[in-house]
């Protein structure tokens, strides 16, 4: 069998010859320290990520057997995005910069942590109309014509590959950070806020549709939104239905016309709470199904939404820090989970720095002898 | 309704300038800054402090409450300081080193303030020692460090090792929080007290004051 057959048989509960070994990618830091140990060549340390050449023969040196996360899609954010501004350096040595969203961001040398947001562009009507609405229109240097075009004669079919969806609101909430989408959200114009998330939303929909016209095929389709965190969402589950369900449905809607029928979505933290909004309306695959930092949990999900339900995720990647004995239980919970069907074990997120090189090549190497 | 109420509701609402105008209101008719303090704003806050820790109101409702609240405060400030209105206490708060997460951090404060506890905010990528020391300089019963990353968390220990060292453990408590952490995590580092909300960590922080 192909990887591609095994990740779709085991997304449409057939029978599969064993596991496909999946995973989320790296962060950079650990594929520096990686190089440092002289575990892979140096050339494997940039440049990875988007599924080409390089990322295969990473794959094949660990052991995978290929990335859910890769997946090909539009430019289908903000176009064209704000040009990257470093405005002052403080006496610390950090660097006060204006990233491509407009979000003025704190970055210190030599710290990898997500940059802290010290202010936001996207305030007001003004800014939205004047400087963001027509960064959001579709237009037609957003689709790589020529590649979707030739994409079935082109594309790898020992993997799957997935069309990306882009992000109903985690975009959304990377462009006003997540004080500004509160103050507008809540206080100062619900209204201004609505029109921000269907604006983007429309120019979203309007990639996808081309590219899907196209005739390119696709295995499954993929969002990102990221809206989650420790203790549950970011936003409250009424509000976010009330902004995003509609932009879901008539996306999803496109791809099921298309034949696509597996639509995951790449939410961290704890997401129970916004799985009805996605499951009503058309997701079904939940990626990456955080257990081992967030304590997010597939099973409970299951048993309250049914086979309907797929997962791709939910192996505690930190198990690939410690020893052998951590990863072997974490490879009998996924063979548990994997029996359940429907579910594709995979880290739960990209792996991180102090990983153990010997360690993921065991995982990648256990999961695939397991058969179900 | 008595204005009071009325500021507490918006507080709770996040309707920042409806906020501003009541407490100006207040003030102009001549009621005590404390009690437009206690009755108005601190009860629109823990309200959705309680809310918050059942899961019953998220992030954003939690924002724009602390500023709605943070604006009133700024108006009673001169008048609270006049009083000589003492805070119920004084805790140092920041993100570990290494780490520039800073919106978990940002909700404590928020929450802790809203608790009427005078906080020190050192920000983000915060040294043990600078922990320790403010703590020390500033007469703080509470250090709280807050972290994001699994790769961060481990700087904690580092915080409960320098105030041995500087001979304040007894006296200084510390208590982390945050993505990645656990009550477990808690007890073998030593640190004093975990919470996994932002308004518990401002009500057990309102207790180590006491």
């Amino acid at each position: 069998m192909t990887n591609r057959e095994r990740a779709l048989n085991i997304l449409h509960y057939k029978d599969v010859d064993r596991l496909p070994a999946v995973h989320f990618g790296y962060w950079g830091e650990l594929l520096t320290e990686w190089v440092e140990q002289g575990k892979i060549p140096k050339d494997f340390a940039g440049g990875i990520g988007d599924g080409g050449e390089m990322d295969k023969a990473l794959d094949e040196l660990i052991g995978w057997d290929f990335n859910w996360n890769n997946t090909k899609g539009a430019n289908n954010g903000l176009y064209p995005c704000f040009e990257q501004k470093e405005l002052e350096i403080l006496p610390d040595g950090s660097r006060r910069v204006l990233n491509g969203a407009g979000v003025i961001e704190r970055i210190k040398p030599g710290i990898a942590s997500i940059p802290s947001e010290d202010d936001y562009t996207l305030k007001d009507r003004e800014a939205f109309e004047n400087l963001y609405k027509p960064k959001m229109q579709f237009s037609p240097e957003r689709v790589n014509y020529d590649y979707f075009k030739n994409f079935n004669e082109t594309r790898d079919y020992d993997r799957p590959v997935g069309l990306h969806l882009g992000s109903v609101l985690g975009s959304i909430r990377d462009m006003t950070s997540v004080v500004g989408m509160s103050y507008l959200m809540y206080d100062e114009d619900e209204e201004l806020f609505a029109d921000i998330v269907d604006t983007f939303a429309e120019m979203q929909y309007k990639c996808v549709k081309e590219i899907l016209e196209t005739g390119a095929r696709f295995d499954f389709a993929h969002y990102w939104e990221d809206i989650c965190f420790k203790n549950g969402p970011l936003i409250s589950p009424e509000k976010f239905d009330e902004l995003c369900a509609k932009h879901y449905k008539k996306r999803n809607d496109l791809c099921h016309e298309y034949g696509i029928d597996i639509i995951s979505l790449d939410c961290d933290g704890v997401t129970e709470k916004l799985l009805p909004t996605w499951f009503k309306n058309g997701v079904n695959t939940m990626f990456p199904i955080e257990i081992g930092v967030w304590g997010d949990q597939f099973e409970v999900a299951r048993n309250k939404f049914g086979k309907g339900m797929l997962g791709v995720g939910g192996m505690d990647k930190t198990a690939l820090r410690k020893d052998k004995a951590a990863v072997d239980a974490e490879i009998q919970r996924m063979k548990r989970l994997a029996s359940m069907g429907g579910f594709i074990p995979c880290p739960d997120h990209r792996l991180m720095p102090g990983t153990k090189f010997e360690l993921v090549q065991y995982y990648a190497e256990e999961i695939k002898k397991i058969r179900i | 309704m008595s204005i009071y109420l009325e500021i507490s509701e918006n507080v709770r609402t996040g309707k920042m300038k409806m906020v501003k105008e009541l407490v100006q209101s207040a003030v102009d008719s001549g009621l005590p800054a404390e009690d437009i303090l206690n009755l108005g704003l601190l009860v629109g806050m823990n309200e959705i402090g309680e809310r918050f820790k059942n899961n019953e109101v998220y992030v954003p409702e939690v924002l724009v409450a602390a500023r709605a609240m943070n604006a009133g405060v700024a108006i009673l400030k001169p008048l609270l300081t006049e009083g000589n209105v003492q805070a119920v206490g004084k805790v140092c708060l920041g993100t570990v080193r290494g780490d520039m997460h800073d919106i978990g951090k940002n909700l404590v404060k928020m929450m802790m303030e809203g608790k009427g506890l005078e906080v020190i905010d050192l920000g983000t990528d915060v040294a043990p020692e600078a922990f320790v020391n403010t703590a020390i300089e500033q007469d703080c019963k509470v250090i709280c460090c807050s972290a994001l990353l699994t790769t961060t968390m481990d700087e904690m220990a580092e915080v409960v090792k320098q105030a041995e060292i500087a001979g304040v453990r007894e006296r200084i408590k510390i208590m982390i929080g945050g993505a990645p952490i656990t009550e477990e995590f808690c007890k073998n580092i030593g640190a004093d007290v975990y919470t996994s909300d932002a308004a518990s960590a401002a009500d057990a922080a309102v207790e180590l004051c006491r």
